[in-house]
């Protein structure tokens, strides 16, 4: 298989009332195609703080990150998040103000990557493929439960055609069944569309139905052998 | 869902925060519109008015600054020497003025009277007119001898110019019917040429290229024989070049009509080159001189010992004592700004007077009022500035997710604060445009009534401008007689699209600078933030 992010020597650490607190230490670890990953650890050990950083949204202190071969110094981090990867959070990943599909649609206008011609069909039809269907698509999503906004979230990620997936605690919220449910969605995008799937949990449900589970110890990632 | 579809979703949807900014917006707009409508209107008031009055700019000498100087010299011989070396205008200054492609024409008037000729004035038939005419009177003196003088009435009013052109022309006041005006080189030559009214041609059946033959003064036949002259020295043949209207009639409505002498009707005013003027009596005048000269007393003043100041043609200009020239420009509204050129550059002890004295002091409450409506414009703008921050910037504090997650699909901060700039000015514009119909019923019914305030704390009702003393040729006043009246039947409040227009761009420049702190947060704003605070 091949690459698809190589993590390379991350640092990390913030000043904390005059001490320096190293969260993330000469961390590397190489991401495949294809592949449902998940993050382990206990909390505070600084899971969400490497996603912030894989996805963009934050940098490191030394390392480098590369993105199929490519350093993401060099891609830019607006562009890396618009047009290479997806993030589904714990919650509030919607806009209040726009319907299920308008919030599908929103991914779809900021990425560059290239999209079929007609958006709306193609959201529409996202959404169904998770189990929302249209009437339910043109919702404000404030009248969606917790685990439709959490699929609405799930089409979005993958309305902008992007081949990385990040999700942090994506099931935190939701009963079991519904979290099986999302678990099950996120293992058939990995295997049949072959998204690479990186996913942090607390869940052992969760990690348990992954291809690689990674622990988070130390400031290092460990690959734990299932 | 680019970014002005999201802000126009945001503004339909969020329903009550729409409202109350919409709310907002539009009590700030009331309160603009009735500031803008108001100084407007006291501004356009002022503007008529000053379009109404007449575009003159006086030319003239600087009296105070005459005063001042002479007050600052103490030697004595300096003092003398300088009134007679007294300062005057320059006609080359003039003509400078004249270049300036604002200014029309000038008048620097020169005039005098003539006592008759061989034309027939235009008559009356007033009372002012049987007292007057040609006659003898006859006096004894101290020997017994009884002697006679004859006398006369004036008849034409000769009127002349330094320009070859008239403001009463330019003005429409006057109109050439026949012929034409005279030209520089008759002024500089001093030809004698002259324009009749079609009133004194029609009765002496004058028409262009006849001549007419007047007096051009009046001297008593003793004093004439005296100095060895006669009246063949200021009689002169003038060929009629023009023949000219003028919308001056005098009628028996006219005031002080019965005292009206016939060189006051403009019917028997006789246009002609200020030179010309001069000339038509410079033999008399030399004559007089020679006569003075010859005179062994006369020496001790010394002026009639230099050979100088012998009039003749060569000094004619030194001569004619002109002490203003009167500009017309083309707009006035180019008046104070004309003045304001050259005030500089003036040759000392001269000054540029741009006749609005009068107008300033009327206009003043309408200054007040457009003062105090604009100081309200500011104060409401800033205030909603301050507002529309605040308001702005406690909203983003519930919108963090939503800006996490459009940093997290990758929008730029850009287009983030675009967006929050087009829900405002969405909100904006709909709550001006609300405010444009009840602003302008508010201003108009507040205009009126601070106006009316304004004007009854002023001084300006007590005295209603200039008194009207009648016509006087001599004195001639170029500007317009101004009342309150007629800046106030000028004030009209209402909201025009020019000011539509201005409360649109100053409600856009609100949100502008409303999003300007937001938008600072919004910069710093640290996306990682968004995955810290799930939990
Ligand atoms: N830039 C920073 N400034 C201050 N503190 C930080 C910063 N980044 C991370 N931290 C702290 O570092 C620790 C690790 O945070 P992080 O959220 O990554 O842990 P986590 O493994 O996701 O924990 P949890 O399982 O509870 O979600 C936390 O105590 C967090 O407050
Ligand atoms: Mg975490």
């Amino acid at each position: 298989m091949s690459e698809i992010l190589k993590l390379e020597n991350i640092n990390y650490s913030y000043i904390d009332g005059g001490y320096q607190r190293v969260i993330l230490k000469d961390l590397s670890y190489t991401f495949e195609e294809g592949k449902f990953y998940t993050i382990l650890g206990p909390s505070g050990s600084g899971k969400t703080t490497l996603l912030s950083i894989i996805a963009g949204l934050d940098s490191a202190n030394s390392g480098n990150i590369y993105f199929k071969g490519e350093s993401l110094d060099k891609i830019g981090l607006y562009k890396y998040r618009r047009n290479d990867i997806s993030i589904v959070f714990q919650q509030y990943n919607l806009i209040n103000y726009l319907t299920a599909v308008e919030n599908v649609l929103l991914a779809m206008s900021e990425t560059d990557n290239e999209l079929p011609k007609d958006q709306k069909a193609v959201a529409y039809n996202l959404l169904e493929r998770f189990g929302i269907v249209k009437t339910k698509a043109d919702r404000m999503i404030n009248q969606l439960s917790g685990g439709e906004q959490q699929r609405v979230a799930i089409a979005r990620s993958l309305a902008s055609n992007v081949n990385l997936i990040f999700a942090d605690e994506p099931t935190g919220n939701l009963d079991t069944a519904t979290e099986k449910e999302i678990i099950a969605i996120f293992k058939e995008l990995a295997h049949e569309y072959g998204k690479t799937i990186i996913v942090v949990t607390h869940s052992d449900a969760v990690s348990e139905m992954s291809d690689q589970r990674l622990i988070l110890k130390d400031g290092a990632l460990f690959e734990d052998k299932q | 869902m680019n970014f002005l579809n999201r802000a126009f979703k945001n503004v339909t949807r969020k329903f009550s925060k729409t409202i109350l900014l919409t709310l907002t917006f539009f009590l700030i707009g009331n309160l603009v519109i009735v500031g803008l409508g108001i100084s407007k209107a006291s501004e356009n008031a002022k503007v008529l008015t000053r379009k109404k009055m007449r575009a003159v700019v006086t030319y003239q000498l600087d009296y105070d600054e005459i005063y001042e100087y002479a007050m600052s010299l103490t030697d004595e011989d300096e003092l003398s020497q300088f009134y007679e070396n007294y300062p005057r205008i320059n006609l080359s200054n003039v003509a400078e003025l004249l270049n300036d492609e604002r200014v029309k024409t000038a008048n620097s008037i020169y005039n005098t009277l003539s006592y008759g000729g061989n034309i027939d004035y235009v008559h009356l038939g007033n009372r002012a007119e049987e007292s007057s005419g040609t006659g003898e009177s006859c006096m004894m003196d101290e020997n017994g001898n009884e002697y006679c003088e004859t006398y006369r009435s004036p008849q034409f009013f000769l009127k002349g110019n330094m320009f070859p052109s008239m403001i009463e022309f330019e003005d429409d006041e006057y109109n050439i019917v026949k012929g034409r005006f005279y030209t520089q080189e008759e002024i500089n030559e001093g030809n004698f040429v002259c324009l009749v009214s079609e009133a004194l041609a029609n009765q002496n059946n004058l028409s262009v290229g006849d001549s007419i033959n007047l007096l051009a003064s009046d001297y008593g036949t003793s004093y004439l024989e005296q100095i060895g002259a006669s009246e063949e020295d200021y009689k002169n043949d003038y060929e009629i070049i023009g023949i000219f209207s003028h919308n001056k009639p005098i009628t028996p409505d006219s005031s002080n009509y019965d005292w009206i002498s016939p060189y006051e009707n403009l019917d028997n005013m006789i246009l002609m080159p200020s030179t010309t003027i001069y000339l038509s009596s410079l033999t008399i005048q030399q004559k007089e001189f020679d006569y003075y000269a010859s005179l062994e007393d006369m020496h001790d003043t010394g002026y009639y010992s230099n050979p100088e100041n012998r009039p003749s043609r060569d000094n004619m200009f030194k001569n004619m004592y002109i002490d203003n020239a009167v500009l017309l420009l083309s707009d006035p509204l180019d008046v104070d700004k004309f003045v304001e050129d050259y005030s500089e550059s003036l040759p000392q002890f001269t000054m540029l007077d741009a006749n609005n004295d009068e107008f300033n002091r009327l206009a003043k409450p309408l200054d007040t009022l457009s003062m105090y409506a604009n100081f309200i414009v500011r104060l409401v703008v800033i205030n909603a500035i301050v507002i529309i921050t605040l308001v702005t910037a406690l909203t983003l504090k519930n919108r963090e997710y939503e800006i996490g997650v459009l940093l997290s699909v990758g929008a730029s901060k850009f287009k983030i604060i675009s967006q929050f700039f087009v829900e405002l000015a969405l909100v904006a514009i709909l709550g001006f445009s609300l405010a444009v119909g009840s602003g302008s019923l508010i201003a108009k019914r507040i205009g009126y009534t601070v106006l009316e305030y304004q004007i009854s704390e002023s001084d300006v009702q007590d005295d209603g401008g200039k008194y009207y003393y009648g016509y006087s040729i001599w004195d001639e006043d170029y500007t317009n007689d101004l009342t309150i009246d007629d800046l106030i039947s000028e004030y009209e409040v209402s909201v025009s699209a020019a000011i539509i227009l201005e409360i649109y761009i100053l409600g856009l420049g609100i949100v502008f600078v409303s999003v300007i702190i937001p938008s600072f947060m919004i910069m710093r704003y640290n996306p990682k933030k968004i995955l810290m605070n799930q939990n």
